[in-house]
């Protein structure tokens, strides 16, 4: 890492006020041409607000940013731009509908007189894709692609627009395993080209494969700053929540009982999940693994009754009527779908009306809501599921991101049901939410639920599931237990279909 | 579980403050501050320039000239709070009133004259419901659609003619409840208050309210947490159906006539009057208390005008102005432009 080379944005004693609370307190931070430092803490620890600041999308109220050792006042994001700084974050922002070469020179086409050179920006937008190794058809439309490649396209953009700073929040938190070791690849390739870059993520793997440095976060303070991958990952954690975290997945107490959930033949009507079959017994978590595509998603959704589907779904016996989310939640399958914001939250309502929302049918008689109960009940869940608010009557949106998974699971588990079907549980969770949600899984398989959970986080399915079943092409192809859940082996099967080695 | 694993203290999260009733009111009266804080400047201007206002007289007769409005607008409210709207509510009105009138017309008793224009807005309710939340076509296309079509049947149903009621024995019960008074308080000012409290305490207090509530919000969300989004959505327009025949009924009531042709300015003033007073036009905020803000902030612009002698035709352009300005300063609240957001943070991650 190149150490002697001014650095090319300094922040130097920087705070921010937001209404009620101190995002930012007399934060300093430097990140040099070619180092990739790692912005870690907690959600609501400040790291959204000093990038932000750093991208031009906010104003500091006290301190100073200096860019090439000047000092500087990024005005807004386009000035931001101007200097070479470039925000790359977990929504994208390519235009759907313009193709991907359009989108690669968006706000900056070349012009050949006063008419735009069509030649030049589909051979130069397939020129830059090359050099990162991406292969992508230059006059597709954006929107037509996965997730992954737009997300690509939009690193592609930031690399030919001459950037000098990458900022990556949370870029990596939609993509699948495979898809974020390429974009990491793309991100050093590009630091030792001499771009500073700054990241953002929740997982550590890719911090410790990826920086040179992470820099801590807490309640808006600098804590500190390590060098990766030296300093060890329990002090870097201890160091982000202030407190040690002991024993991560956490462990339960029990044996697998009778068996709660049978699956049978269960494939999407859509195709996208081949007729499965599986079976999970009482106090057992048996994991979902699989590439982004290869069917896990639809599986849980499925079971959940959310989306259309044929064969055959068991409930202690009972068969469970397809499709009708209400109807496979009354036969006690209790669904957390992947995508929070779009599936899940409330945006408009308080915490309290979301976490009730599930429970009105048995909470009610005859129609109404006896409001005292329901606040009992509320302040009981909150307290239990750990969710930290204020009040129950704040908006669900003015809580952190894992508060606001906190409040979603709390309302599922809540309802005591025989199965949970969990889609990225900790999706976009910091790790002290993460540990608390992991513990709560724990004690829902203690009290007998059978729980599957699908998710792009090996190490997750690893120190939590008895067993993951592995998904290739819309189909398990295999499962894997005991000694042989190892990163390794799930890759292989996710990547391949199948293990050199039998798994069993 | 291990004993090792450390949660979060709970002493952190146990007692969260638990705010007063004031301060609960405050709070919930975030959305309809502006316009409660424009009424009351308006009162006491209007107070203040023209005697007439403050007279009992004058307070009734803004009362009874905003019922049927009303009546419309609190349909209205469940339907943008669902993530709806109603185009059809004002031509629904006419074609209710038009069959009012016909079954008095027909001899009639008043009774069932007044149970077979319930019966029909029930219907039209239906025909908007079934096609918006089984046949799944948008309700910008369904509504649209029959408020043209509904136009179109109150004229048809009597060759475009009005029916003059007031002669006609049947129509007196419900002439005497909409202008008739006890006390000297108008029958109409009691059901309004007792209409405004029901729908309020339905929007508040039942699974079905909170149900509309969480359709408009989001509604993926709403289904896979076990809410009939289907049975709420047809609910939203039977209540609207309905509200187009209460309001029709108060409208015949009187005029003392039943007309087939609809005040073109009557549908923008009930949407407007629901979206000024506080509920969000794309759904899952809002309630009845703010719509009864809005239907009077529009009702006393309209009696000042008419105590000024402004002329009648600056009262679509007023409507919509007041309706964009506030619509623009709930956009602008809610983007943290103005600085008056009391304890709006944002949540940073």
């Amino acid at each position: 890492m190149n150490a002697s080379a001014a650095p090319l944005i300094e922040v130097r004693g920087v705070s921010k006020r937001y209404p009620g609370v101190l995002a930012l307190d007399n934060a300093s931070l430097t990140v040099s041409p070619g180092e990739i430092v790692a912005l870690t803490g907690e959600n609501g620890s400040g790291k959204s607000t000093l990038s932000k600041i750093i991208g031009g999308a906010e104003q500091p109220d006290g301190g100073v940013v200096l860019v090439d050792g000047v000092e500087t006042v990024i005005a807004n994001p386009a000035t931001a731009l101007k200097l070479g700084i470039v925000m790359i974050s977990q929504e994208l922002t390519l235009a759907p509908q313009l193709t991907v070469a359009e989108n690669v020179f968006m706000g900056r086409l070349p012009r050949k007189g006063r008419v735009i050179d069509w030649a030049t920006i589909r051979r130069r937008a397939r020129e830059e894709l090359a050099a990162l190794d991406v292969h992508v058809d230059v006059n597709a439309k954006v929107g037509d692609l996965s997730v992954e490649l737009q997300q690509e396209v939009e690193i592609a953009r930031a690399v030919s627009s001459k950037a000098r700073l990458l900022i990556l929040d949370e870029a990596t938190s939609s993509l699948s395993e495979h898809a974020t070791e390429r974009l990491l690849e793309l991100i050093r390739e590009q630091a030792k080209r001499g771009v500073a870059v700054l990241m953002i993520s929740h997982r550590m793997p890719e911090l410790y494969s990826t920086a040179g440095r992470a820099a801590v976060l807490r309640d808006g303070k600098m804590v500190g700053t390590v060098p990766l991958p030296s300093t060890p990952e329990s002090q870097l954690v201890r160091m982000m929540v202030g407190r040690e975290l002991n024993d991560y997945y956490g462990s339960r107490d029990c044996v697998p009982g009778d068996v709660v959930l049978q699956v049978r033949d269960l494939a999407s009507a859509d195709g996208a999940l081949a007729p499965t079959s599986f079976e999970v017994r009482s106090g057992e978590i048996v994991g979902i693994a699989g590439l982004v595509g290869s069917g896990k998603a639809q599986l849980g959704m499925a079971l959940g009754g959310a989306i259309p589907a044929t064969g055959e779904v068991k409930v202690n016996g009972a068969a469970v009527t397809l499709g009708d989310p209400r109807r496979a939640l009354g036969a006690g399958i209790g669904l957390v779908p992947d995508d929070r914001k779009r599936a899940a939250l409330l945006p408009t309502r308080s915490v309290a009306h979301n976490m009730t929302l599930t429970w009105l049918p048995k909470l009610s008689k005859f129609g109404v809501v006896p409001t005292r109960t329901e606040k009992r009940r509320v302040r009981e869940a909150i307290a239990e599921y750990g969710v930290k608010t204020s009040s129950p009557a704040k908006l669900i949106t003015q809580l952190s991101g894992g508060n606001q998974q906190k409040a979603i699971l709390g309302r599922i588990f809540a309802l005591g049901c025989p199965v949970y079907v969990l889609s990225e549980p900790t999706r976009g969770v910091d790790v002290g939410s993460k540990s608390q949600i992991y513990a709560l899984l724990q004690k829902l398989t203690e009290s007998g639920a059978a729980v599957v959970i699908i998710s792009s986080e090996l190490p997750e399915l690893i120190g939590l599931a008895d067993r993951v079943l592995v998904c290739f092409q819309g189909a398990v192809r295999g499962e894997v237990t005991g000694d042989q859940l190892q990163e390794e082996v799930l890759n292989a099967i996710a990547v391949s279909g199948h293990v050199h080695e039998e798994p069993s | 579980m291990s004993q090792d694993t450390q949660i979060r203290p709970p002493a952190e999260v146990e007692a969260p403050p638990s705010p007063s009733f004031l301060t609960n009111v405050w709070r919930s009266s975030g959305k309809t501050t502006g316009v409660l804080a424009g009424l009351i400047i308006l009162v006491v201007y209007l107070s203040i320039t023209q005697p007439i206002f403050m007279t009992w007289g004058n307070i009734t007769n803004i009362v009874a000239s905003n019922s049927v409005v009303l009546v419309l607008a609190v349909g209205a409210t469940f339907v943008i709070i669902s993530g709806g709207l109603d185009l059809s509510t004002a031509s629904a009105a006419a074609v209710t009133g038009m069959s009012y009138g016909m079954l008095l017309q027909h001899g009639m008793s008043a009774w069932v004259a007044v149970a077979g224009a319930l019966a029909v807005g029930l219907l039209l309710g239906i025909v908007n419901g079934v096609l918006i939340s089984y046949v799944k076509i948008s309700f910008l296309v369904v509504t649209l659609g029959t408020l043209s079509v509904f136009e179109s049947a109150a004229l048809v149903m009597s060759q475009g003619k009005t029916i003059n009621v007031f002669s006609i024995e049947g129509f007196q019960p419900i002439y005497n409840l909409v202008n008739g008074k006890v006390a000297g308080i108008p029958y109409l000012l009691i059901f309004d208050v007792v209409l405004v409290v029901v729908a309020a305490l339905v929007l508040r207090y039942t699974t079905f309210g909170r149900g509309v509530y969480a359709l408009g919000s989001n509604r993926e969300a709403a289904r896979l947490n076990g809410i009939n989004v289907a049975r709420t959505t047809l609910s939203v327009f039977l209540i609207a159906g309905l509200a187009a025949a209460v309001a029709s009924l108060i409208q015949v009531g009187r005029l003392t006539g039943a007309s087939p042709g609809i005040d073109s300015t009557l549908l923008l003033t009930v949407v407007a009057a629901v979206l000024i007073g506080g509920t969000a036009y794309t759904g899952g905020d809002g309630g009845v208390g703010g719509t009864v803000l809005g239907v009077l902030f529009l009702g006393v612009i309209q009696n000042g005008l008419t105590l000024s002698d402004v002329s009648t035709f600056w009262r679509g352009t007023v409507n919509g102005v007041v309706l964009i300005v506030a619509v623009a300063l709930g956009v602008a609240r809610d983007r943290g432009w103005l600085r008056f957001n009391r304890g709006k943070t944002p949540a940073s991650s």
